[in-house]
């Protein structure tokens, strides 16, 4: 039999004995009970604060609720999508630098990806809120959020779409070349394609990073889904629900993100 | 402002937020990576309900927006009776999300070590603890210091949480904004604090490289 | 005195299924002290199985085995201490590759038998001397080719001091040229008088080293005799089938 697909986390264990399969089945017994025993803790300190009163939870079933919660998420998602595209963009050019035969060309690019890889989102925010507009760059809110949350990813991009370029065999360049490609043909339609698909995956993690380097957007008054649950807060006095609930929206959404980024890299026809 | 104006007047506060940028990215990596290991080691065991508890608190914490997480914990947990301090919220934080990417790399390096060699020990006469001891563990760290490196930098990094709650002394992205709000700190003021992170992230990075380079396995 | 009626290896009516498969029908098989026993048959036979189930690496359904008379139990101290009384070689070497030469064959050895360390390695040193790699014994395995490691790890398994040793496939994943060093060792330690279970497709070694051949098919054994007996005049069609299509080949 093929032992070929079995992960560590199988194996790690033995086909346990009639004694082991004794002592899981009690630990799981515990386990359970105590996992039980946290659960139930934890919902009466929610009960015995009054947080489970229907007034705290009763709007969520109202439709407007979830059309206000919506706009924000489009704003969150459009800061998403907006930062994104130029960190791909800008990305692929520091990429391009970097794997440029011009030392001076490559040495800028390293220094820029480092840079942006090194600097918290939250500092580059701060230099468009605070620092650009002593020199009059006043940038609407959109772009106060988007543009360092793409600052921050551009790096990050750019080093993993280099990974992908590195990943393309060599053989592949050495016989477009050998079929009297041009330099550029090579790398636009041989080189880079595969390496985009090697990188798909990685490319998905780090949208989710974006996603929630987005929630800063508070920071500069854009409203997206946070700002648009602080109103909720005030609208109804019910900030732990709110919180709580939208903390779990963006969980969601990043799981699936996540999700979808590990069904394609199972699935890449590259491999 | 100058750098030099900068410097005289902020110098003190700059060198203070630097150190409690370090100082706080130390805890909190410590910290992670212990309950990085302890979730990594609940996500192996052969108790299922552990397993999944595991998963459950590396999806959680993995996927949750560290400002989202600092916002409950600073402003919502009071409602349930948790009353905190700033710090320690924002240590909390600033641990259980790098803990459970911590975990993430862990459980991926355990699984570059081949099957064949756990059998190999087992049919050595090896019993669980040893084989842990012998090829488990050590295989699994030693393919473990590229991805703590970059633990660590990202650790640093979410740090900058902290400027979002009023915490004394502040560290180097508060700094930015109290210095802004003071004065006329311009670029330099940015640049500072920037080039202070950048210079952290280098030298964690080329250190990281030194000793993958000297312990890592060849296959 | 030794115990010549004693079994080295001796299996009693095992079975085993994998889900719907039934991949061991009632093995029995027994191995005298010194024996070399190979295993053929075509891959799927439930050949590598066998052998595995003897170090407890695959479960079995039902049936016993012993180990110089001993019960392979479930789990626990005795089958720890039995696995490290049956040396195990696999096709993909599965040397442990954080550790050097010399060190994948003292681990198990200081570990398990709490030898002392000198002593661990001038053991190691004298089989790696004796497989024919002591040159490389400060070496990473990644740094070694496929021959070297196979003789490497059949070092490894001897530092045990085994009652026996199962070769499963040992040159299965070998570059033709390599083939040669490592069967060479096994032969040796035929000569030596270590009791063997060998699973492979090299029918040559089959015919000068073993002294019973077990041909497999559809996890039973169909048949089993002495080599020559097999290989002039084998008993069942499926046998002859086997032959004929590897010498067709």
């Amino acid at each position: 039999m093929s032992l070929e697909n079995v992960s560590i986390r199988d194996v790690l264990y033995e086909a346990p004995g009639p004694k082991t399969r004794m002592k899981i089945r009690i630990a799981t017994a515990i386990s359970i009970v105590i996992m039980i025993g946290l659960l139930a803790v934890i919902v009466r300190q929610f009960y015995i604060t009054g947080q489970l009163k229907t007034k705290y939870w009763s709007f969520y079933g109202r439709v407007t609720t979830w059309l206000f919660l919506g706009k924000g998420l489009l704003g969150t998602l459009k800061v998403a999508v907006i930062s994104g595209v130029i960190a791909f963009l800008t990305g692929m050019l520091l990429m391009m630098g970097r794997i440029s035969k011009s030392k001076l060309l490559n040495g800028v690019s390293a220094v820029i990806i480092e840079f942006s890889r090194g600097v918290p989102t939250l500092l580059f925010i701060y230099f468009f809120f605070l620092v650009a507009p002593q020199f009059g760059l006043k940038l609407p809110a959109f772009w106060k959020i988007s543009v360092p949350v793409a600052l921050s990813a551009t790096g990050v991009v750019a080093e993993v779409l280099r990974s992908g370029v590195n990943a393309v065999p060599k053989g592949q360049t050495e016989a477009a070349f050998s079929l009297g490609m041009t330099n550029r043909s090579v790398f636009f339609k041989i080189v880079f394609p595969q390496a985009f698909m090697y990188v798909i995956p990685a490319l998905i993690a780090e949208i989710v990073i974006v996603l929630k380097d987005t929630t800063f957007a508070y920071v500069v008054n854009y409203s997206d889904l946070m700002q648009n649950s602080k109103v909720l807060i005030s609208n109804y006095d019910a900030l732990l629900s709110v919180y709580l609930v939208t903390a779990i929206i963006y969980i969601l959404i990043n799981y699936m993100l996540n999700r979808i980024s590990v069904k394609l890299a199972g699935k890449n026809p590259l491999f | 402002m100058s750098i030099l104006e900068l410097l005289s007047q902020f110098g003190d506060k700059y060198w203070l937020a630097l150190l409690t940028t370090w100082k706080l990215t130390t805890v909190s990596f410590i910290l992670a990576f212990l309950a990085g290991v302890v979730i990594t080691v609940m996500r192996i065991c052969p108790i299922k309900p552990l397993r999944n508890l595991g998963d459950f608190y590396v999806q959680i914490f993995r996927n949750i927006p560290g400002s989202a997480l600092l916002i409950l914990l600073v402003y919502a947990f009071p409602y349930l009776k948790m009353v905190w301090s700033y710090y320690t919220c924002v240590l909390i934080a600033t641990t259980i999300i790098p803990s459970a990417f911590c975990s993430e790399y862990l459980i991926a390096g355990i699984n570059t070590i081949e099957v064949g060699q756990i059998e190999a020990a087992r049919s050595l006469g090896m019993n669980f603890g040893k084989i842990i001891k012998n090829v488990v563990l050590p295989q699994a760290i030693r393919s473990s210091v590229l991805p703590m490196t970059n633990l660590l930098v990202a650790t640093m990094l979410t740090t900058a949480l902290a400027s979002q709650v009023p915490l004394k002394p502040t560290e180097l992205t508060g700094i930015v904004s109290y210095i802004n709000t003071h004065a006329v700190g311009g670029v330099t003021a940015f640049l500072i604090s920037a080039v202070m992170y950048c210079a952290t992230a280098v030298v964690i990075g080329q250190i990281g490289n030194l000793i993958d380079r000297k312990v890592r396995i060849m296959r | 005195m030794e115990n010549r009626e004693t079994p080295v290896i001796e299996l009693k009516h095992v079975n085993k299924h994998y889900s719907h498969l039934h991949v061991l029908k009632e093995i029995n098989l027994s191995v005298k002290k010194g024996e070399v026993v190979v295993v053929i048959g075509p891959s799927g036979s439930g050949k590598s199985t066998l052998c595995r189930t003897i170090n407890r690496l695959e479960t079995i359904d039902s049936g016993e085995i012993f180990i110089d008379g001993v019960t392979l139990p479930e789990e626990g101290k005795q089958l720890a201490k039995l696995r490290s009384q049956v040396g195990m070689v696999f096709q993909s070497f599965n040397l442990f590759a954080h550790k050097t030469i010399l060190e994948n064959v003292t681990v198990a050895p200081i570990d398990v038998l709490h030898i002392s360390k000198k002593e661990a390695k001038e053991e190691a040193m004298k089989l790696l001397k004796r497989v024919g790699v002591e040159s490389q014994a400060t070496k990473m395995p990644a740094q070694l080719s496929g021959g070297q490691k196979q003789r490497v790890a059949i070092a490894r398994a001897l530092a045990m001091h085994p009652k026996a040793i199962l070769f499963d496939e040992p040159t299965s994943a070998l570059d033709p040229e390599m083939i040669g060093e490592v069967l060479e060792v096994m032969a040796e330690l035929a000569k030596e008088g270590m009791t063997m279970i060998v699973v492979t497709h090299e029918m040559n070694f089959a015919r000068r080293v073993a002294d019973r051949i077990i041909f497999m098919d559809g996890g039973a054994i169909l048949e089993e005799n002495t080599p020559e007996e097999f290989f002039n005049n084998p008993k069942t069609q499926r046998a002859k089938e086997f032959l004929s299509a590897i010498k067709n080949k």
